[in-house]
């Protein structure tokens, strides 16, 4: 397989990302204003109390800060599929000589380097500025955070793909991916920290992805984990991709022999 | 072996039913009901290399669905499909690199860009080298007469214009195989002439080969000469468009201007039509060449009456498919 033809979309999203600026400049107020309330919040409930659960009011603003900046980093076109289906432009697109999902992952990736350099670190300085977040617990474990980031993006990319799927069946999917960001948006820890969901819950979610999106790259960049322990968490990160990504693909061909292609 | 081998294909879709209005809605939201429609059935032919076929057909025949399936865009349920010794909708990314679709209702350019841009994108999609990418352009752009539209964004463009956009980003890459889905649809006369002569040209020089449905007969008897017939996702003819003349052309018109209004008696196996009903000197005598001899015919016309101008015509290509589509002709 050749890159060529993938770079050249990833520079096409890169730049179409770029095109809109008003709107850019109004998710970064967007993004820092989530952090703010959340940081008041936040404030409220920790009061005078130096930490909750062994858990430091530095520690809680680093994790959401981080989180919801990768957040928007992660942030994935699901209608990238469905809207080929729905308007029928499927069918030029499986014209071209390149695998779909990788001009989706291309296409993705060039957004989101857009919206990491041009979005979640603006956003970062000025929460560090008038906040202020813990450093990494050590250059080693910042590079580990980065490692489990990406795994992290391509956790949220299979579940995605997976789900983008389903509209070979449905033709519209807006209801399942709304469903899908309430539900990463409570059980991946942005909101609400992990540390801070009862035992049951814990135990349930031990058994979900969606703290590997977030929940594993914060832990390992406070320092939480042992060397054993960020080998293991990376490892379930690679199992769920893999585990999602199958169920992704067998829908993927199920899905291409039912495929309608609408409007003649 | 023939390039594309084609062999009983068929493909069905799950069409849901609905009733109209409000009433209609509750009961599909409740009981959807869904009707399985068959767009081809047990379709075979095969193309040889070089070839230029016409595919026809009434709306809903089957036709873009079958394209679809040559294209490796949709699988065929039953059937198989064989280009060049690949599976299309099984090998579609090794696949479609040879071959380029022109859907006329369907713009492969980006709508946003101009035209030049979505071209060099597709360069770099099918990795065209430098030099046969300027030389493919440049010839394209001539023939097509593309030089005033080409920095334009596409969604400036006129609906000629923009064809004949998406047949040069069909093209580009040099395939050796090209199906044309409509390519002349809501074309003007001019622009038709230009597509069709460009069609004919490459399919001369290049020995490309194509196949070219298209609702417009002018375009057929110009570019195609061979013709397949497909009605209710079926095949009905297959072969020379000179044959499908001799086979189901067989009627003839005499057009005949009286002098004077008349009052024609009729006449054994000849249909007559008024052409001017307000003096009634101008008729049309339709009758079948094996029926009824012509010069009879033409002997008691003039015996009896006062002629002014006679003309004899064969039917138009248009009007035998005409025939073909409402079932007036029986297709063996």
């Amino acid at each position: 397989m050749r890159l060529a033809p993938y770079i050249a979309y990833l520079k096409k999203s890169f730049l179409r990302k770029s095109a809109y600026r008003f709107d850019h400049l109004m998710s970064i107020l967007s993004t820092c204003l989530r952090i703010f309330i959340f940081w008041e919040i936040y404030r409220t409930l920790y009061g005078t109390r130096q930490e909750v659960d062994g858990i430091t009011m530095a520690m809680v603003t680093t994790n959401f800060i981080l989180s919801m900046g990768l957040d928007v980093v992660f942030g994935m076109d699901d209608n990238f599929i469905p809207g080929k289906i729905h308007d029928g432009s499927i069918a030029t697109e499986l014209l071209r000589p390149m695998s779909i999902k990788g001009r989706m992952i291309a296409e993705n990736m060039g957004s989101s380097v857009f919206k990491l350099i041009f979005h979640f670190i603006p956003a970062l300085l000025i929460a560090q500025i008038m906040i202020g977040i813990l450093p990494p617990a050590s250059p080693m474990m910042f590079m580990c955070f980065l490692i489990s980031a990406l795994l992290g993006y391509g956790v949220m990319w299979s579940i995605s793909f997976a789900l983008q799927m389903l509209s070979f069946w449905v033709i519209t999917t807006w209801s399942i991916t709304t469903l899908k960001n309430v539900v990463i948006n409570i059980f991946s820890g942005t909101m609400l920290p992990l540390w801070f969901m009862p035992e049951w819950m814990d135990r349930i979610l031990r058994f979900l992805p969606f703290s590997s999106i977030y929940f594993t790259p914060v832990q390992i960049y406070l320092g939480q984990l042992s060397g054993a322990e960020i080998l293991e968490k990376c490892c379930i990160q690679i199992i769920w991709i893999l585990i999602i990504y199958c169920v992704g693909d067998i829908l993927w061909k199920c899905g291409q022999r039912k495929l309608v292609v609408q409007g003649g | 072996m023939s390039l594309i081998e084609v062999s009983n294909i068929s493909k069905s879709f799950k069409v849901n039913k609905r009733k109209s209005g409000v009433t209609g809605m509750l009961a599909n939201l409740l009981v959807p009901k869904y009707e399985i429609r068959q767009a081809v059935k047990d379709i075979s032919f095969s193309i040889e290399k070089g070839e230029m076929v016409g595919f026809i057909g009434p709306n809903g025949a089957g036709k873009s669905t079958t394209i679809k399936m040559l294209s490796g865009i949709l699988y065929p349920d039953n059937g198989k499909i064989c280009v060049g010794g690949k599976i299309p909708y099984k090998q579609r990314k090794e696949y479609v690199g040879n071959i380029g679709v022109v859907f006329g209702q369907k713009s492969q350019l980006q709508w946003d860009l101009p035209v030049i841009d979505s071209l060099e994108l597709l360069k770099a999609i099918y990795r065209i080298p430098d030099e046969k990418y300027h030389k493919n352009l440049e010839r394209f752009v001539e023939i097509l007469d593309m030089g005033s539209f080409l920095h334009q964004p596409v969604r400036q463009l006129s609906l000629g214009q923009r064809m004949r956009a998406d047949i040069v980003a069909a093209l580009i890459h040099s395939p050796q195989i090209v199906f044309f889905d409509e390519p002349t649809i809501g074309v003007d006369v001019v622009g038709k002439e230009t597509i069709r002569n460009f069609i004919r040209e490459l399919n001369a020089e290049d020995e490309i080969t194509m196949l070219f449905t298209t609702h417009d007969m002018q375009d057929i008897e110009k570019v195609c000469e061979r013709l397949i017939v497909i009605d209710k996702g079926e095949k009905i003819y297959d072969g020379s468009l000179l044959g499908i003349r001799e086979k189901y052309g067989t009627t003839r018109q005499l057009d005949v201007e009286f002098a004077r209004m008349e009052q024609i008696a009729p006449i054994e196996n000849v249909e007559i039509v008024e052409l001017d009903a307000l003096d009634g000197k101008k008729k049309r005598f339709v009758f079948e060449n094996k029926k009824v001899a012509i010069n009879d015919l033409m002997n008691y016309i003039l015996q009896n009456y006062q002629v002014r101008d006679i003309s004899i015509s064969e039917p138009e290509i248009e009007s035998i498919i005409r025939k073909i589509y409402n079932g007036e002709v029986v297709t063996v």
